[in-house]
């Protein structure tokens, strides 16, 4: 994994683990929890709540799981809430391409990705097919 | 020239102790010798050296927190700016119900991309509240456009759609038109015309009210307020 | 993994010709899907010409739900009633357009009253016109 564009180590939060239908409520529960507590406005609260939805499902539908962590940390020279989720499932093979809008594996309208990284102020994900997939999206605070 | 010192042994191993603890960062250490010879001189001076490191270092943290408060201080001169910022920003363009069932948002001055979303949330809001179901955005005030703020008002026109109301946007002038296909801007799905007056027209018949009586062909109003 | 002990059936509520549905959890997505086939089951149980759904109090609709909204409006519509999705928030309509959600073939209004106008327009013609037809 590469080196994040932090000014110090991120304060970790909460971090969750995604197994079920259940867990993708409460992990944007979560979601809407901290960033009403770090006074985001009320259409960035639901911009984050939205992206970590659908990452979430994502998560649970193609890898059959994952984590999520919630960290705050100065990245980019701001403060901000970095939240990364982490699955060790199939992997994306053509990152590029899910990237594209319209993309789909066969479920869905493939809204997932480029729909999410619409959401946030910064969008990074790594994928290695038969590994795992990170992606981690920054709002700032 | 011999040294005649006491206890030679024991007060090393203090003199040892002593800058052990310091550099620990235990600053009370001193040796305070009790025995005038040879090796006082030495013993005194680690001591004063002792005091004036506290000194300084005691002189460096005021400077520090000195330099901390005044950095606060500017964090909060700059949240209160934002803060200020933003509330120029909702009331240069207040929205209005100039009719029942209709919105006016006029605009006046440089659209950037900040001010764009927070009209946008205005405007939505406005609509939610008041019930109307049609909006009226007027930029006959906006000198230029770029892609983003274009965009947001293609949005603001979208998400009024979803909530159920229509947004027509008037007052585009032959500049920002020219600048919206040179950009390649697709405004096809955009309800726009070029006048305010136009877009009035449009909105009393679209939500089926009774136009105003007696407007004469200059579009001047002369009837009466019934 | 959480349980869900009890887990709470929307309610969906007849009036005249039309069903109310009035949304007030954070749906899990099976609960969703539960919805969508309930609302179906009881437009083809009551023959109900339109659906009223009340988004009012949902904070959030995701790609998830926002497919579940329209898939039912499509087969609604095949079942000969019509959805009405009332109340959005704005800071849902904001979001839905930024994801690139726009729901196609589903009907918006801003609140219950603006909605049942609707329905009465849409069902009321659609009455005229059997009427006519059978002439």
């Amino acid at each position: 994994m590469d080196e994040l564009p932090l000014g110090k180590e991120p304060d970790k939060l909460a971090s969750y683990a995604v197994q079920s239908e259940y867990d993708i409520v409460k992990a944007r529960q979560i979601a809407r929890q901290l960033s009403k507590q770090f006074h985001m406005g009320i259409v960035d609260q639901t911009r984050l709540t939205t992206a970590v939805s659908e990452l979430c499902r994502n998560m649970f539908e193609f890898a059959g799981g994952g984590d999520i962590v919630f960290e705050t940390g100065e990245f980019e020279g701001h403060e901000a809430l970095m939240i990364s989720c982490i699955d060790h499932g199939p992997g994306i093979a053509d990152l590029e391409l899910a990237m594209k809008d319209g993309y789909t594996s066969g479920k869905g309208m493939g809204f997932g990705l480029p729909g999410a990284k619409r959401l946030v102020d910064n969008f990074h994900i790594e994928s290695e097919p038969g590994k795992g997939t990170l992606v981690r999206i920054t709002k700032w605070i | 020239m011999t040294l005649k010192i006491t206890n030679l042994k024991e007060r090393v191993e203090k003199v040892e102790d002593i800058l052990s603890s310091v550099a620990a960062g235990d600053m009370t250490a001193r040796i305070n010798p009790d025995i005038e010879d040879d090796l006082t001189g030495v013993e005194s001076a680690i001591d004063l050296l002792i005091n004036d490191l506290t000194e300084e270092l005691e002189e460096r943290k005021k400077a520090q927190d000195e330099l901390e408060n005044k950095l606060k201080t500017i964090q909060n001169q700059q949240e209160t700016i934002r803060k200020q910022q933003e509330d120029m920003l909702e009331l240069s363009s207040p929205v209005t119900k100039v009719w029942e069932n209709i919105l006016m948002l006029p605009v006046i001055g440089t659209l950037d991309s900040q001010r764009t979303q927070i009209m946008m949330e205005n405007l939505l809001e406005n609509i939610v509240s008041t019930g109307c179901t049609i909006a009226i955005l007027d930029i006959t005030g906006v000198p230029t456009v770029d892609t983003q703020v274009a965009n947001h008002l293609i949005k603001t026109v979208t998400a009024a759609r979803l909530l159920g109301a229509e947004c027509i946007i008037s007052g585009i002038r032959p500049a920002i038109a020219q600048t919206i296909v040179h950009l390649g801007i697709d405004l096809s799905s955009v309800n726009t015309k070029g006048t305010l007056q136009d877009a009035m027209r449009y909105a009393f018949r679209s939500s089926g009210q009774k136009m105003p009586d007696e407007i004469d062909t200059q579009d001047n109003w002369i009837g009466e307020l019934k | 993994m959480t349980e869900f002990l009890s887990e709470k059936r929307i309610p969906i509520i007849k009036m005249r010709d039309y069903l109310v549905v009035s949304i007030q959890v954070d749906m899990h997505d099976r609960l969703a899907l539960e919805l969508q086939a309930q609302i179906l089951e009881e437009v083809s149980q009551t023959g109900a010409k339109g659906v009223l759904i009340d988004i009012s109090v949902l904070e959030m609709v995701d790609s998830f739900i926002g497919r579940m909204l329209s898939g039912m409006a499509s087969m609604a519509a095949i079942m000969d009633a019509f959805v009405v999705i009332v109340g959005m928030q704005p800071a849902v309509a904001i979001t839905l357009v930024e994801l690139g959600l726009e729901m196609p073939g589903v009907e918006t209004a801003l609140n219950m009253e603006k909605g049942i106008e609707m329905l009465e327009k849409r069902v009321g013609t659609k009455s005229q016109k059997n009427s006519k037809q059978l002439q």
